[in-house]
């Protein structure tokens, strides 16, 4: 074995990647120190791939020898190869710490800070101790090391230690103070509260934030005397704290704070979507909403989250509608693009006087701000606006016309229905289905009058609007015309009727569907048979079951599995003679249609119809026996 | 149409089962009414179980919306059924309706303010 060592460990020093890896992962199954030693040297390949294997393979293997050899890495001159030693050992983690505390006597000052830090990173708090003393060392990196390394162990065993080194070396001050953030245990804050007597900005900006990150809402009077420090970094540092012990306590803070002093800084955090400042601020708004902070506020809107506009346009409406002056004023001097954000600020703000205001846009030089005024008139709804809606609607750009068409509907009444109706002319098809819109929302007998002379307007086009306006008008008063239009000499006409009769309540005359069962169209004939039996359920059988022997084979797979799902038993002796049907779709539909009535001698007929391989409706009867399996078996 | 009432941090929240249409566009509106006599303005219509909705039971809402807005309250909409949402599409009524999928993502909202 020892021989075979020997060949592996000469193999490390081959140019071929392959045959080094291979080497690699054969000294990996040795549990000789010499194979282990073979791999902490692989640490020092100029390949990655090879130093990254040899990396995995020691942190599975562990052991005495693997931590004694890779601490002596952490003395090579080589960074890669000492990173990649620190590296490993932080993974093998909790068994290499006391290797780690024993190799801190080192006289290596280099090699005692890299211990150090891997120690940090490993955050054991046997580890504490040793550190601990290390705060007393003569060389001022090892002391910045152990420092941070107990910050990151995060024991507040540390904690005395940390507050001495403190007072005893002023350059290691503001790594004390980070190292007790991160310890963020309450058992600092006294020694915190100390430090702020800091003559260093800097210092004391690290002690603030210390403060701000733990959890006691008692701090904030400690920090309140600092949002009128001279110097701003500190304010707004003892602003932060306040606002993150805020974000812990939520509506526990009730001070009175300076804060237009903070403005710029808490817009800035807002517009950088800082999630604690933002909700702060949001919350300050509904009694803190002096011009300047709306004017800082409307210049950020462009970059606020859509959730985030939104509070801050509703908190405002419903504590300051004053606002909405500024907001008009903006409106006047900025960019189309920034008009467009403010119209939709205005929304929860919109009265009669903003209307009055807002029609002078009207005439804006960008459609898309005109587009913008015709929603916005119309989301307001006063009928005010109406003229200025019927001047966007002639507008020479179509996304206008259509938003000027959709909001007369939102705002006007049956008497606009000319005008309205004029938009059905326009040559772009959404404008003319915003017209369409708007008078389904109008409706009333007027407007139901004309569409039912529109069925047989000389435009094609306008027969099928018509149809659509007056089902989805849905007045007891379009049943008529609908009825009407079941004798329509366009198909689509007549089908398109139908099925707007089956949502409709109140048919009360279905002769007209009756006689459509016998259309020359196959889909008026199905919509027929869909709408009797919508209408009438299970009364509508006897009529419709003469379509059984369509001529169209989908007529009568319709017509079975409009029966079938009426789920009623008795009506099985209708559908039996098409289990023997020429057409596979059929005996399908006839299998469905009886298991959903519950005729148990379905059953043998899906077994044969499984037998059935070489039939053209293989796959259907397939997919439909894999459906029935749950209801028929 | 059936009208069920509930409230909810401080939103009433109406489920409108049925059919709305002239008749009963009238009653949401009566119902409505009741609850701004109660200063009640924050109001979500849970349009779940509306399987029809015709031209009036459009102006009900626009007219509810309407009321709201001049009492500075708010409305929301949520789960509409597809053939409703076709409605609205056409209409173009979801410019002027805060819509949401659930009920819950529009009392979220709803929330959202309030705590903001």
């Amino acid at each position: 074995m020892i021989d075979r060592i020997g060949e592996l460990l000469t193999r490390l020093r081959s140019a071929n990647s392959y045959q080094l890896q291979e080497a690699v992962k054969e000294l990996g199954r040795y549990g000789d120190d010499g194979a282990v030693a073979g791999l902490v040297m692989a640490l020092e390949d100029s390949n990655l791939s090879v130093r990254e294997l040899a990396a995995d393979i020691l942190v599975q293997r562990k052991g005495e020898t693997v931590y004694r050899l890779l601490i002596c890495f952490l003395a090579d001159d080589n960074i890669v190869t000492r990173n990649l030693a620190a590296e490993v050992l932080v993974r093998i983690g909790l068994p290499a710490v006391q290797p780690l505390i024993e190799a801190l006597n080192t006289n290596d000052n280099d090699v005692c800070k890299f211990i150090i830090d891997v120690l940090g990173l490993i955050e054991d708090e046997r580890a504490v101790e040793p550190l601990c003393g290390k705060l007393k060392d003569k060389n001022f990196n090892i002391v910045c090391a152990a420092v941070e390394a107990l910050g990151e162990i995060g024991s507040k065993e540390a904690i005395p230690a940390l507050v001495a080194a403190y007072d005893k070396i002023e350059d290691v001050r503001f790594q004390v103070v980070e190292a007790l953030a991160k310890i963020n245990n309450p058992s600092t804050l006294e020694a915190l509260y100390g430090f702020l007597n800091s003559s260093d900005p800097q210092i004391l900006c690290a002690v603030i934030q210390a403060i701000g990150s733990i959890d006691d809402i008692n701090s904030v009077d400690r920090l309140l005397k600092y949002l009128d420090h001279k110097d701003q970094t500190v304010a707004e540092a003892a602003m932060a704290a306040i606002i993150n012990i805020n974000h812990l306590n939520p509506g526990k803070i009730n001070r009175n704070l300076p804060l237009d002093r903070f403005i710029d800084f808490l817009v800035a955090g807002v517009k950088n979507r800082d999630k604690k400042t933002t909700e702060f601020t949001l919350h300050q708004l509904s009694s803190w909403h002096g011009e300047r902070v709306v004017r800082s506020l409307l210049e950020i809107l462009d970059a606020v989250e859509e959730n985030e506009f939104s509070q801050i346009s509703e908190i405002l409406a419903q504590v300051a509608p004053s606002v909405s002056d500024l907001v008009l004023e903006k409106l006047a001097c900025s960019p189309p693009a920034m008009k467009v954000i403010l119209l939709d600020f205005l929304k929860p703000f919109l009265n009669d006087e903003i209307v009055q205001k807002l029609l002078s846009f009207v005439d804006d030089p960008n459609h898309h701000v005109r587009r913008e005024i015709g929603y916005t008139l119309g989301i307001a709804g006063y009928t005010s606006a109406i003229p200025a809606l019927k001047k966007l609607a002639i507008d020479e750009v179509r996304c206008v016309r259509a938003a000027a068409f959709a909001a007369l509907g939102w705002v006007g009444s049956e008497m606009e229905f000319d005008f309205l109706f004029s938009g059905l002319e326009d040559k772009y098809a959404d404008v003319r289905e915003a017209a369409i819109g708007a008078l389904i929302i109008i409706g009333g007998p007027k407007v139901v009058a004309k569409f039912t002379a529109d069925l047989y307007h000389p435009n094609a086009e306008r027969q099928r609007l018509s149809v659509t306006a007056l089902g989805l008008i849905g007045e007891t008063d379009v049943v008529r015309p609908l009825l009407r239009a079941i004798n329509h000499p366009w198909a689509s006409i007549r089908k398109s009727a139908i099925h707007s009769l089956t949502r409709i309540s109140g048919v009360t005359d279905i002769q007209p569907l009756r006689v459509a069962l016998n259309d020359e169209n196959s889909e008026v004939r199905k919509a027929a048979a869909s709408a009797l039996i919508a209408i009438q359920g299970e009364k509508a059988v006897p009529d419709i079951t003469f379509l059984l022997d369509d001529k169209d084979d989908w007529v009568r797979y319709h017509i079975i599995n409009s029966i079938g799902s009426l789920g009623v038993g008795k009506y099985s002796e209708y559908i039996l003679p098409y289990l023997d049907d020429r057409q596979g779709i059929i005996r399908v539909a006839a299998i469905t249609a009886l298991t959903r009535m519950g005729y148990r001698h379905a059953s043998p007929a899906l077994k044969k119809l499984r037998n059935e391989e070489n039939t053209s409706d293989d796959k259907a009867a397939k997919k439909t026996i894999s459906g029935l399996k749950g209801i028929g078996q | 149409m059936e009208i069920t009432l509930r409230e909810e941090a401080n939103v009433t929240i109406l489920s409108l089962k049925g059919r709305l249409d002239m008749a009963t566009g009238s009653a949401l509106k009566e119902q409505v009414k009741k609850l701004f006599e109660k200063e009640k303005t924050a109001i979500h219509l849970n349009l779940g179980e509306v399987e029809f909705i015709n031209s009036s039971g459009l102006g009900a809402l626009v007219s509810v919306m309407k009321e709201i807005r001049l009492r500075k309250g708010r409305l929301t909409l949520s789960d509409l059924a597809s053939y409703v949402q076709e409605i609205f599409e056409i209409t173009q009524l979801s410019h002027i309706f805060e819509i949401f999928t659930t009920e819950v993502e529009a009392l979220n909202s709803y929330q959202a303010v309030t705590t903001g």
